[in-house]
């Protein structure tokens, strides 16, 4: 080699680029010549500037426990047979030859292993996707809505891994509930407590299936949650209701499955927010003789979710629910169904003979036997329903079952009034009541009837509520609305008595006319201790009203020592305790009546001569 | 574990062994995070291809035919890079010469260069620095395939035939890349380094 190296060479060189030959050439050359030495050492100088890019790296600790981690930590991934190359290779000449010496047809493409991108490959599997995780995973996609189609799983089919997954491998094998085939609220009033219970066709695929349901901004009981199959009973399972971590409001249900295709589920819970009331609306004939009822529900849905074509039942009277709600918690298995089914109820109203607990039992489970429940069959319901609906009302021990007929929507943040009953010309008394204890110097009016046949009532409870009273006023059909008052839960057969407030039309004036002392008793030493008090009072009643009106009139005396002396217009008189007594009067419209009374009280010494006999 | 080469971790892994993969990452995990911070140029970056490429080890560990573990690793590490090259140029988030920064965690302020090397004198530091930017530039700027080979080589002391294992090339092949790259650098990188190193 005549002359210096050129750089490239040196490079070349430097790097052990050169082939051997060259190679050799330049250890040669650079052997006889120091200027092409000192070359080489700026060439290698030079590039020494890479070092600087050539710190160490090292993996932390958590970056290879993630990757390992993320290897699935330890679980078998794939069956495999190891097969050295050399095997692999005579194993791919036999085939060849065979497929020359038999099939003759020139075919030559022998079994070749699979090429990997690095050879072939170490297992005889087909380098298919191995379990990710340690979960199966499928190709398919699991939905919900498609067609209805259900086969029992053939007996050649792969056998469900026994060992449940610990968690849905990813998103794809989740599903989340479908929308509710059938719903029925029954409304606990007195505990802000509903029973909902909900039916929805699930699409299980033959094997686990993670069913995942939320409850974020709603008052659903996340510990009541239940998940019942309503069919195939024997070859679904519900597993367990799993809460992951670190996610909000959200549960799992893990379900072993038998059957491929749609199943109809039953999931019952409790939640808050959805409350009813019952008001009234009261309309008096002309004269006040008569009143027309007309009860209302009004159903508020705050719950948070909304309830399309519901089925709406409601509690009347106080379920003591606390031993219920223990009850279920104690219960064996808390996620399954909350009571066994109620094949003895099936078709059945219980009697009012019959336990409380049963009756919640038959809150419960008395779904299937609600032939309005599954079956819609009253035609129209939700919006745009025109006819009145009924509200069929059931004893049940200690409560009342009211079921709205046909189907209600109630969204969330709404409510809805529905009729409850109407009763006609109940035969009412328009009574005035004047007691100064009670209500000061003023009259009250009250509307007074029973809750029983002979006043057109007695069918039922009537559930707390509020009541609102008109009367007919003219010939026009006119309304004048007279007072409102509420009332607490009516039982069948007992009296109602509604306040309806002051009256300004009715007035009562009690006047004191006289007053004196008698009948004086002395001690020895001529000091006064015994005495009689003589009050003498004339109490005036007035109605100004077109009809007339019954009054009673309540005085209070402070003692029960007293006697009296009644003279006047009044109907009738009685004691109504030891130290009040009561009048009685009828008072015809626009006029006037007036009664007087003489009460004697005795004080001191001189309550040794009272005798009750003389009130 | 009797026979504790790669390709028995690897039977191992497939038969399930925990151990086993975490010994394989152990053994080639500082390598390998290496090679993805010299070509990503950003430790982050570099962090979440290497999780992928362990990831897609696992993956295709019944794939592998027990030759050369560090090759089919690369192989696989190298593929993720360049997808992910491809995707930065479809979707540019930094710009190459930002990607070079602090891929070994330091930066390249004069407040850094104060802090980090103690014993050098701040103007040699910065000196340094800037030669050290200047290489990165360099490096960038060469073209994928000579870019890898040069890690490869330069950095990884791997042998031009296992690059060319790794790159699914001939050693012939690895060579020119090799060259060029070193002959590109050479117009690019100052006479004289070793001063300031």
């Amino acid at each position: 080699m005549s002359g210096h190296l050129i750089e490239d060479m040196l490079i070349k060189y430097a790097f052990d680029l050169a082939g051997e030959e060259e190679k050799c050439s330049l250890e040669a050359h650079l052997g006889d010549c120091e200027h092409c030495r000192g070359n080489l050492d700026r060439v290698r100088g030079k590039f020494r500037a890479l070092d600087l890019l050539a710190g160490d790296v090292a993996v932390s600790q958590e970056l290879t426990a993630k990757v390992v981690e993320q290897a699935g930590g330890g679980r078998k991934i794939r069956s495999r047979t190891w097969m050295p190359p050399v095997w692999m290779g005579v194993a791919a000449g036999v085939l060849v030859i065979a497929s020359v010496l038999v099939i003759n047809r020139g075919w030559r493409s022998a079994s070749r292993p699979e090429q990997s991108e690095n050879g072939p490959v170490l297992s005889r599997q087909p380098a298919s996707r191995p379990e990710v995780l340690g979960v199966p995973t499928r190709p398919e996609v699991y939905r919900f809505g498609g067609p209805a189609h259900l086969a029992a799983a053939a007996d050649t089919e792969k056998a469900i891994e026994e060992r449940p997954p610990f968690a849905p491998a990813s998103a794809i094998e989740l599903v989340v509930l479908p929308r509710r085939e059938n719903v029925q609220l029954t409304i606990y009033n007195s505990a802000d407590l509903t029973l909902v219970r909900e039916r929805r066709n699930l699409t299980l695929k033959r094997g686990w299936n993670w069913l995942q349901l939320m409850w974020a901004n709603t008052l659903i009981d996340p510990t009541s949650l239940s998940l019942e199959p309503k069919e195939h009973k024997g070859k679904i399972e519900v597993q367990q209701l799993v809460y992951p971590a670190r996610l909000k409001d959200i549960g799992r249900w893990l379900i072993r499955s038998e059957v491929e295709g749609q199943v109809p589920f039953e999931i019952t819970y409790f939640t808050s927010g959805l409350s009813w009331r019952a008001f009234y609306m009261g309309t008096l004939s002309a004269d006040e003789s008569t009143m027309r009822l007309e009860g209302y529900v009004r159903v508020d849905n705050y719950s948070g979710e909304e309830y399309e074509d519901a089925q709406t039942r409601l509690i009347v009277g106080r379920v003591n629910l606390l031993d219920e709600i223990a009850e279920l918690a104690r219960r064996q298995h808390p996620y399954g169904s909350p009571i066994p089914m109620p094949e003895v109820f099936d078709g059945e109203i219980m009697s009012e003979a019959e336990h409380a607990d049963e009756a919640l039992l038959f809150f419960a489970d008395g779904m299937d036997s609600d032939v309005d429940f599954a079956g819609g069959g009253y035609g129209a319901g939700g919006y745009g329903y025109v006819a009145i609906k009924e509200i069929e009302k059931e004893g049940l021990s200690e409560y009342f079952l009211y079921t709205i007929e046909g189907r209600e929507t109630i969204p969330n943040e709404w409510g809805k009034r529905l009729p409850s009953f109407e009763a006609e010309a109940i035969p009412v008394t328009n009574l005035y009541k004047y007691d100064e204890g009670r209500w000061g110097g003023e009259t009250v009016q009250f509307l007074s009837f029973a809750n029983d046949e002979e006043h057109k009532l007695g069918a039922t409870p009537l559930p707390d509520g509020s009541v609102q009273i008109y009367r007919r006023a003219g010939g026009g059909g006119g309304l004048a609305y007279t007072g409102g008052t509420e009332f607490k839960y009516i039982p069948v057969n007992e009296k109602v008595e509604l306040d309806l407030g002051p009256a300004r039309h009715v007035k009562v004036e009690p006047v004191l006319m006289d007053y004196g002392t008698a009948a004086h008793q002395f001690d020895g030493r001529g000091n006064i201790n015994g005495w009689d008090e003589l009050h003498t009072w004339k109490v005036t009643v007035t109605n100004t009203r077109d009809i007339a009106v019954k009054v009673e009139v309540f005085r209070d005396f402070g003692t029960q020592y007293w006697e009296m002396e009644r003279s006047g217009s009044f109907d009738a008189y009685e004691a109504e305790d030891m130290d009040t007594a009561k009048f009685t009067l009828g008072v015809p419209a626009r006029s006037k009546r007036e009664f007087s009374y003489v009460l004697r009280t005795y004080h001191g010494t001189r309550e040794g001569a009272w005798s009750k006999d003389r009130q | 574990m009797m026979d504790n080469s790669d390709k028995s971790l690897i039977l191992a892994h497939l038969d399930g062994e925990r151990a086993a993969f975490a010994e394989l990452v152990r053994r080639h995990g500082d390598g390998l995070l290496g090679y993805l911070c010299r070509t990503t140029g950003n430790r982050q970056n570099a962090e979440d291809l290497f999780q992928e490429t362990f990831r897609r080890v696992h993956e295709k560990a019944s794939t592998f035919n027990g030759s050369n573990f560090r090759s089919w690793l690369y192989a696989i590490a190298t593929n993720i890079v360049i997808n992910d090259w491809r995707r930065r140029k479809r979707h540019p988030e930094v710009s190459l010469d930002a990607m070079w920064q602090d891929w070994d965690g330091r930066g390249s302020g004069l407040d850094t260069i104060a802090a980090t090397d103690e014993g050098i004198e701040p103007s040699r530091a910065a000196q340094r620095e800037e030669l050290k930017t200047q290489v990165r530039s360099a490096v960038a700027s060469l073209p994928a395939k000579q870019r890898l080979t040069l890690i490869m080589a330069y950095y990884q002391q791997m042998s031009y035939s296992e690059i060319a294992t790794t790159l699914g090339c001939s050693s012939g092949a690895v060579k020119t890349h090799m060259f060029r790259a070193l002959k590109r650098l050479g117009r690019l990188l100052p006479d004289e380094a070793g001063g300031v190193s």
